[in-house]
Formats: structure tokens, sequence, C-alpha cells
């Protein structure tokens, strides 16, 4: 517990809550490169317990930490803009595949986020709750801009973010043992597309074809679910 | 100072993106807007100057952390949700699930398709 003046003193300028974040960031990814990079446990999921910890410990406001930290956040505006590169490096191997990628993406990304909202409204999860997990497969800032606009809750989102990423690493590479599919291109592209940037850090660990077709899946279904969600949600009254 | 430039160039296409918004009133972030212009802009281009290359990359590889101060408000959030936890993990966990199955099931058969051509 640190004091309360103290506490006052610490966060009046964002430099606090700015320097937390990158000490837990950088104590995170030491700690998961330690344990040999775990896949169910993602570095960032180390960094946002430590910190969470420590805000509990110390007693400082959740919220006044936010505050400060707003000046990281601000950031994810030009970072996905920045996405728009490794776009237009991929638009080749999009071409070349465009016409099952056409066909697929729609579908699999109307999917993902259909299943967990119906499966969450059959077990009686509020409005508020489905809003929430809409965007669960989409790349965090997309995500955070669709579930805006849907009126669900950014921190919830968050944590279906980094559930969902976890979730997508294991499956992909069960089902894809199950169904005897060692196409890199193909396990990279269900990689991205259901585990967004979680999915595409593994897909890089695989190889870079995984990686590449990662990235362009996480990019198309950012797109395509940011430009249909929130029409299809008005559409249907949620 | 190559990245400087750069890091103005994604400022500026994310407040083109801002004025797309305000005046069409598209539901989408401002940020996807300013990402697909700038993915035109650079196959107009034909190529990515290296001041984009230099502000994007870090910028890129930063995402995980700037995503952070919201992965915590999660666990403050926690009461509030009360009763609706476990809808909430069937949901992403069995969602997931499913719709990985139905990826590598669909793509499996559309690529078969595409190299018997």
């Amino acid at each position: 517990m640190l004091s309360e003046p103290l506490i006052e003193r610490l966060t009046e300028t964002p430099l606090f809550a700015v320097g937390l974040t990158l000490a837990a960031y950088l104590l995170g990814m030491a700690l998961f490169r330690r344990l040999k990079q775990p896949p169910w446990l993602p570095g960032i999921l180390m960094a946002a317990l430590l910190l969470a910890g420590f805000l509990a410990i110390s007693g400082i406001h959740y919220t006044a930490y936010q505050d400060g930290a707003a000046w990281l956040s601000v950031l994810l505006g030009p970072a996905t803009v920045a996405l728009g590169m490794p776009l237009y490096q991929q638009l080749p191997r999009i071409r070349e595949l465009w016409r099952p990628l056409a066909i697929c993406l729609p579908i699999s990304a109307s999917l993902a986020a259909f299943y967990a909202v119906g499966i969450a409204k059959l077990m009686g999860a509020s409005d508020h709750v489905m809003a929430s997990l809409a965007a669960k497969s989409v790349t965090a800032p997309i995500a955070i801009g669709i579930t805006e606009q849907l009126g669900g809750s950014v921190a919830l989102l968050m944590g279906a973010l980094l559930i969902t990423g976890v979730a997508a690493i294991a499956f992909v590479s069960l089902v894809a043992r199950v169904m005897k599919i060692r196409d890199e291109r193909l396990i990279g592209f269900a990689l991205g597309l259901n585990g967004h940037a979680l999915g595409t850090v593994r897909a890089f660990e695989i190889g870079p074809t995984a990686g590449a077709f990662a990235s362009l899946g996480m990019s198309l279904t950012g797109i395509f679910t940011a430009l249909l969600l929130p029409l299809a949600w008005r559409l249907l009254g949620g | 100072m190559a990245a400087l430039s750069g890091f103005l160039w994604l400022i500026s296409f994310w407040l083109i993106g801002e004025v797309v918004v305000y005046f069409t009133v598209l539901p989408v972030s401002s940020g996807v807007i300013g990402m697909l212009l700038l993915c035109i802009t650079l196959a107009l281009r034909g190529g990515v100057p290296e001041s984009v290359a230099c502000a994007a990359q870090p910028l890129i590889a930063l995402l995980a952390m700037l995503i952070m101060p919201g992965v915590v408000g999660v666990f403050f959030i926690a009461g509030e949700l009360v009763g609706q936890w476990t809808a909430i993990l069937v949901g992403l966990v069995l969602g997931t699930l499913l719709s990985v199955v139905t990826t590598l099931w669909l793509m499996q058969r559309l690529m078969r398709g595409h190299h018997a051509e």
C-alpha cells in the first residue's frame, strides 16, 4: 500500500502509468522467454497479471492508471494504420489464392463471431456481454473500434481476445493433426483468422509462410469484420 | 528522422480516416479506413517508402504492449460480470473450436479444388 498523497503525486503526470506499463511488458516478455515460451500462457497475459497485481497491492485505482496509460493507447490509431503496410506487401499472395480466400474468409470470419455470440446467447449472456464478445477474433486495435460501435465493454473484449487467441493456437494444432493437414499456408491462415495477433505470432514460430498467411488472415478478418459486423448488428437490432 | 516523417504519414492517414468517418457516418473505425487508404496508396506508388517502414515496423511490433492497459481492465470488471462467466468462457472456447474446424475444413476443400485447376 502506498500512501494517498504519494499516489496522488506520482499519478499527476502520465509518466508513472507509462513507466509501469513498459516495466510490466518487458518483465512479462522476459518471464515468457525464461519459461520457454509456453503457448497457453502468452507473455502479454503475464505482463497484464503483473500490472494488475501491482495496482491491486499498491492501492492505485485502475481509472487513475488508465488516465495516464491513455498516452500509450492513443498510439493504437497510427498502429492500426501501420497494418496497411504488411497488407500491401501480401497483395501478390492474396491474388495467387484469391478464390479460396474470397470464399472462405467471409464465411469463417462471420462464423467466428456468430458461434461465440450464439453460444453465449443460448447460455443467457446479456446484450452488453454479447456486444463485447462479437469481435473476439479480430486484432485488438480494430476490435476496440468495433466494440465501441456495438456498445460493448472494451475491458471484457480484451479478456475475450486473450482467451480466444490462446484457444485458437491450441485448437489449430490439435485439429490440423486430427485432419492430417500439414500445409503451412492453411495452418497459418486459420491461426490468423481465428487467433488474431496471438495466432499470428505463433504462426511465425511455425515458419515464414505460415506467418505471412496468418498476417493475411488477420488483416482480412479485421477489415471484413470492421466493415460488416456493425452493420449486421444494427440490422439484427442487437 | 525518417521514422518521424513516417510517423507523420501514419497520423495523417488516421486523421483522414477521421474525416471520412465524420462525413460518411460509416460504422468503421478511422484506423481501419486509414489502413485501407495506406494500402491503396502504397499499391499506387508501387513500394513502401523507407520512412513509412521505419515508423510502421516498430509500431506493429509494439501492438501487444499498446493494448495492455485495456487488458488489465478486465481484472477490475470481474465483479460486474458475476453469473455470466460460464457463458463467456464456453462461448469463447467452444466458439473458437467450432470456427477453427470450419476454417480448416473449408480451406482444405477449396484449396484442393484450386490445385486441381
